[in-house]
């Protein structure tokens, strides 16, 4: 499944948000969109999802040479499936409810679930470490849990394409550490391509993957975390100095802020 | 206690209620004497009056109740209702405008007369709140209720004005009515009644899964293949149209709508498949209960059914409204 945005711009009340934004993402590809607070990156992520319904869209979103208004709205769901930013209203369901609920792509009229249904809920469970969870009302987990809990359901839609509105926001070191881990997994394991907004700016290099940095709705880069590095696009982007070091654990490059 | 022990009882119970309630009223009607056979004024008391009102009743309360449901759904709010949204009072202003007009050009339509009336109220009320938050871009929640609320009372000094203008006949009329009341019931409307309720209960059932993941939240349920806005129409259209019929035959019966859903989810839980069924077997025995309190309870007089669901409709509601305050979110 490979993702071709061309020359695409955005707008909502006559009000410009994204200016003819253009990447090619090779399937499998672990994409961090990262850039100040305002520069367009949600509605780079919903024009993605095909969330946005007022508003001017030009140029077009591709995927696999087929453009996203050409999608089904099942069909879409069949392709990409979405992890909402945390923090937001709390479904009242159980986690295995929320991940039956992503089976609707699936589902034809009136029919319920079916055997196959029921196996991808329980092997997204499964692969996100919930099954023991699987009848907590997701009231009642922590804010880490139920980040993963809204990942399975994801996962349970059984699609090629993941994307994800900073995952791993107000988690605790160890819940983000887990989802990171998660998420790489998913990418890498099982080949998922995953687009993620995020404000952590060392989640391109964990993921060994690429990022797109965008300012004022406009693409400033798009490659290799390698290539990012002491180049002064990051100090550009975000109108900020940075130090940059290296983990002395795993080798991978660590970007602070001054 | 599992789901379909509980749905058992619910049904059962419920069947009790609508079976025995035309037994009750002025006069009690035993059964051994109805299996014996009636004397003719009896019979006609039990079959031409108690029985349909019944039904009225039950259709009444099954109508508002998954019309509150899907409301409750839409805006993950309890406290949407029918009424909050402005739908009851747009239809109290359609029927009242054909009181007030019943004499003249209204009158052609005869029967179906305040059921049109009532349909195009609540139109009126759906489109503004519609017209509202479109205009203020996308179905922002939070504008669609506080437009429900300006359009309630928008409609209701229009009811205040309309009853101003009539004279003190009409008034009466117009005040009794809006009491809510299943007195004055209009047999042969039944049919229509019953017709636009089970339609809305079929297109209601046909979107369950669709409702599941609107309470989940749009941006999910879309995000999984749901037509949001399509889904959307589809409920604003039916709730408002069984709404509509329910208040030209009955009067706007207050706070069913928030009741009844909020009960069957504490007992059933949220998957819809299950909850349309019960809501709608429960709003109808609900009102039957309530339809029979209001007969007997002040015997020989009779008080409007409305007045009883708003008595215990108004506690319920504080009692909503404190239980979310506490928990921090409101359902």
């Amino acid at each position: 499944m490979m993702i071709s945005v061309k020359d695409f711009s955005f707008s909502i009340g006559g009000k410009q948000i994204l200016f003819d934004v253009a990447f090619d993402l090779p399937k499998g590809a672990y994409l961090s969109i990262l850039g100040p607070n305002g520069a367009g990156k949600s509605t780079l992520l919903k024009c993605l999802l095909r969330l946005h319904e007022k508003g001017t869209a030009k140029g077009s979103i591709l995927i696999d040479g087929k453009p996203l208004e050409g999608y089904s709205q099942k069909g879409l769901a069949r392709l990409i499936s979405y992890v909402p930013q945390a923090g937001g209203w709390i479904p009242p369901f159980t986690v295995q409810e929320l991940s039956k609920l992503s089976r609707f792509p699936y589902i034809s009229g009136l029919s319920g679930l079916t055997k196959k249904d029921v196996e991808a809920v329980d092997r997204a469970l499964e692969t996100t470490g919930l099954t023991a969870m699987r009848d907590r009302p997701l009231k009642t987990l922590s804010g880490g849990e139920r980040q993963k809990a809204f990942l399975a359901a994801a996962v349970a839609q059984e699609t090629p394409i993941m994307l994800l509105d900073e995952p791993a926001s107000f988690l605790d070191p160890h819940h983000t550490s887990e989802m990171e881990k998660l998420l790489i997994r998913l990418n890498q394991e099982q080949g998922l391509s995953m687009i993620a907004v995020t404000h952590d700016l060392n989640h391109p290099a964990k993921t060994k993957g690429l990022a797109l940095i965008l300012r004022k709705g406009r693409v400033m880069y798009f490659g290799d975390v390698p290539g990012l590095l002491g180049k002064g696009v990051l100090e550009e982007a975000f109108d900020h100095q940075f130090v940059y070091l290296e983990n002395p654990k795993s080798g991978l490059p660590v970007i602070l802020a001054e | 206690m599992g789901t379909s022990l509980k749905i058992a009882i619910l049904i059962v119970l419920g069947l009790v209620i609508f079976v025995v309630s035309p037994f009750f009223g002025l006069e009690t009607i035993s059964p051994a004497s109805l299996l014996k056979g009636l004397d003719p004024g009896d019979a006609d008391v039990f079959w031409k009056m108690r029985v349909p009102r019944a039904v009225a009743a039950f259709l009444a309360g099954a109508g508002l109740s998954l019309s509150g449901m899907v409301f409750q759904a839409l805006f993950r709010n309890p406290l949407a209702t029918p009424f909050t949204l402005g739908v009851s009072s747009g239809a109290s202003f359609g029927a009242s405008m054909y009181f007030f007009l019943g004499g003249s050009a209204l009158a052609s339509l005869g029967g179906v007369g305040p059921l049109f009336a009532s349909l195009f109220g609540a139109g009126l009320s759906v489109a503004m709140v519609w017209l509202i938050t479109s205009a203020k871009g996308g179905f922002s929640t939070v504008i669609m209720l506080l437009a429900g609320v300006v359009i309630n009372f928008f409609f209701s000094s229009l009811v205040l004005f309309v009853q101003y203008l009539s004279d003190s006949n009409d008034s009466l009329r117009i005040m009794h009515w809006l009491m809510g009341s299943l007195s004055g019931l209009d047999t042969p409307r039944l049919a229509d009644l019953a017709f636009v309720v089970l339609a809305g209960f079929v297109a209601i059932r046909l979107i369950a899964q669709e409702i599941d993941l609107l309470t989940a939240g749009e941006e999910l349920a879309a995000s999984r293949g749901v037509k949001v806005n399509r889904v959307k129409l589809i409920i604003f259209i039916t709730a408002s149209v069984v709404v509509g019929s329910v208040v030209s035959l009955a009067g706007p019966i207050g706070f069913v709508g928030l009741m009844v859903p909020h009960a069957c989810r504490l007992i059933l839980g949220w998957s819809h498949r299950i909850l349309i069924p019960a809501v709608f077997f429960v709003g109808g025995a609900f009102l039957v209960l309530c339809d029979l309190v209001s007969r007997i309870i002040l015997a020989p007089a009779e008080i409007p059914i409305g007045i009883i669901t708003s008595m215990l409709g108004g506690p319920f509601f504080l009692w909503t409204l404190f239980k979310s305050q506490k928990t921090g979110d409101l359902f």
